[in-house]
């Protein structure tokens, strides 16, 4: 093909003899000796073997076929060419300024903003559109704190479902949350528009997506017009011509991510930590979450009075129900146990009150049947509440919901419930670290788990007794 | 010779041209003539009545009351030798122009009645809701206060917990120091 010599001269005539490519590549020549050195930076670097990211190998023809990979020759300074972004080094805006009008974007010195931009491949706004409920967008805190650390400075939005945009009452490293249901395969035209609106006009330039995306979702993110367009696609025949639309697609083994357990977004998060440059592999951070001080408030309000102090109840969560606000993964459905089990587990906790979280009002009279009519129940359906509970209580006992994950996060003792071996080492990698004792059922299915085993593990909270 | 002339003569209600006998003998160009006359527009329409009275003194102000709705037409059938038919339609006949201002005014009075009919069945119609200085209290139209809210939230969060690890880091670094200092006691005693 004639790219392979584009500056040569006589090129551009035999080009124009030709109608149907005549406007297209000329145009691509214009660009080359200009464009092609920039979006080879990203993604190789000849004299560093070590320094490869892992999407040179997988490089998509059809987004620049006129990519010839790195410019030996090439040279690059210290300024804006290597390592971190630096965070904006303004002081933060003074409302009493009279000269308001005069407010710069958050721009990190806009004239010079785009070298970095371009050559280092700075990211100063980044949308994540994250799929799933509460459980899903809680796993994906790691991924944004790694964005934090990765870029310095830069603000980080999140679009998700209305269930899971409550996670984010937890997270401090978000700008917005917006609210917008990307699992729905026929949006309403209006909502549609209106959200591309949205993030067209908030100019990200990295536009993470978690759903797995078909050319629909893939063209939803293009026309966002970010620069990273990155986003997992279907391993299936769904996924055909996504990658069109797309910077960096990750082809997740299953047609369901949330199946990946704790690290569901692994692949995600691999290329967001990479090496680049002078820059190390980023340490991936653990989940973590925080509590805003009003949120606490409420919820010691809430379990005061359902008649426990501070530090002396074990939560119990996972009780069956029909409603909303169950907080369990998609990839574990069988994970929640009937109030008599849990009767049964709760009847040996000595020392320590067991409070019920119950999702739904209509659940505590079902509660009170079983239990009786003393019982400790506490209605709570966001995470930020079950958080701030979880961060007073002395234990979590759950099954395989958000409260295990959430009792991780702020090191608190647990026991977990599993249907099986497998979903346990999946959403619980390594339970010594994180203070616990997993128990899952001999035969696959919640319902049958041993009662006895789990009594034998709630005595770990009756350890601290003693100080008591 | 049984030559019927048909003629078609529009009049208007208080005009006065049907008793005169100038209108009975119709002819085409009566005809035509009361056509222009009728297809002008009210203000030359008003000037022919100023120069009627002119004419007339002692007659009265003639005040049309519907000055472009003919309520009536008189068809009248003259043949020669014997007395005119006359035959009297009560049928309205608009111009082109009337109707059209007849059917405005229809669809204007159809949208002010459903805007105001309408609003009369809001449970909200001139209640706080509508009548209050904003959406939020502000003054300001702006729905995205929730966002806010929560941006600012988030924010309070950040800056809680920042201050929290530097609380961290100070007393580590005092605990440090006074380590140091019962050091330097021990060393000093």
């Amino acid at each position: 093909m004639a790219a392979a010599t584009p500056l040569h001269p006589k090129t551009i005539p035999q080009f124009l003899t030709t109608p149907t490519t005549s406007s297209i590549p000329l145009t691509h020549f214009t660009n080359l000796s200009f464009f092609n050195n920039q979006s080879s930076l990203s993604s190789r670097k000849p004299g560093s073997s070590s320094l490869t990211r892992p999407a040179a190998k997988k490089n998509n023809r059809w987004l620049d076929p006129f990519e010839q990979g790195d410019d030996p020759e090439m040279e690059y300074g210290q300024l804006f060419s290597d390592g971190k972004q630096d965070e904006d080094p303004r002081p933060p805006d003074n409302p009493g300024n009279p000269y308001g009008f005069l407010k710069f974007p958050m721009g990190y010195t806009v004239e010079v903003a785009s070298l970095g931009l371009k050559i280092r491949g700075d990211v100063r706004r980044c949308c994540c559109v994250v799929s799933g409920g509460v459980y899903e967008n809680i796993l994906f805190f790691p991924a944004i704190q790694l964005i934090k650390d990765r870029y310095p400075g830069v603000q980080i939005d999140v679009i998700t479902s209305a269930r899971g945009k409550q996670a984010y009452e937890i997270n401090k490293n978000v700008r917005w949350a917006t609210e917008y249901d990307v699992d729905d395969d026929y949006p309403d035209p209006a909502e549609y528009t209106d959200m591309l609106g949205l993030i067209k006009g908030r100019y990200y330039d990295m536009i993470l997506s978690t759903k797995l995306a078909g050319i629909g979702h893939a063209a939803f993110l293009f026309m966002s017009s970010a620069r990273d367009r990155v986003s997992y696609v279907y391993p299936n025949a769904n996924g055909a011509g996504a990658g069109l639309f797309l910077s960096e697609t990750f082809t997740p083994d299953t047609a369901n991510l949330s199946e990946g357990g704790y690290n569901m977004y692994g692949e995600m998060v691999d290329w967001l930590a990479r090496p680049f440059r002078s820059v190390p592999r980023q340490v991936v951070p653990p989940l973590k979450v925080s509590i805003s001080r009003k949120v606490k408030e409420v919820v010691e309000a809430k379990y005061k009075n359902a008649g426990v102090s501070k530090g002396k109840y074990i939560v119990i969560h996972g009780i069956k129900s029909d409603s909303k606000a169950l907080m369990q993964s998609r990839g574990d459905t069988d994970s929640l146990l009937p109030i008599e089990i849990w009767d049964d587990i709760a009847c040996v906790i000595r020392g320590l009150t067991p409070v019920f979280v119950i999702p739904h009002e209509r659940e505590r009279e079902n509660v009170e049947d079983f239990v009786g009519e003393d019982a400790s129940i506490v209605f709570i359906t966001t995470p930020g509440q079950l958080a701030a509970l979880i961060n007073d209580s002395a234990g979590v006992i759950a099954t395989n919901t958000i409260a295990i994950q959430l009792a991780h996060a702020r090191g608190k003792p647990s026991v977990a419930l599993f249907s099986s071996d497998d979903k346990a080492k999946v959403f619980v990698p390594n339970p010594e670290e994180k203070k616990c004792a997993v128990i899952t059922s001999k035969t696959g299915k919640l319902e049958d788990i041993d009662v006895e085993a789990v009594k034998n593990a709630v005595q770990i909270f009756s350890m601290p007794l003693a100080i008591f | 010779m049984a030559e019927t002339i048909t003629t078609f003569t529009l009049l208007k209600p208080c005009s006065i041209k049907y008793n005169s006998p100038r209108a009975t003998k119709a002819e085409f160009g009566s005809f035509s003539r009361s056509l222009r006359q009728n297809s002008c527009s009210r203000f030359n329409n008003g000037r022919h009545q100023i120069e009627d009275r002119k004419n007339r003194r002692a007659s009265g102000v003639r005040v049309e009351a519907l000055p472009d709705l003919q309520l009536m037409a008189v068809m009248i059938e003259h043949l020669d030798g014997q007395r005119d038919i006359i035959t009297h339609k009560s049928i309205w006949h608009l111009s082109d122009q009337a109707m059209k201002n007849v059917y405005t005014f229809y669809v204007m009075f159809t949208c002010w009645g459903c805007c105001f009919f309408g609003s009369t069945k809001d449970p909200f119609y001139d209640s706080e809701t509508y009548r209050k200085d904003g959406g939020d209290g502000t003054g300001h139209w702006i729905y995205e206060k929730q966002e806010d809210i929560e941006e600012s939230a988030r924010a309070e969060l950040w800056r809680e917990e920042l201050i929290e690890e530097i609380e961290q880091k100070v007393g580590s670094l005092r605990e440090l120091e006074e380590a140091a200092g019962k050091k330097e006691d021990q060393f000093v005693s």
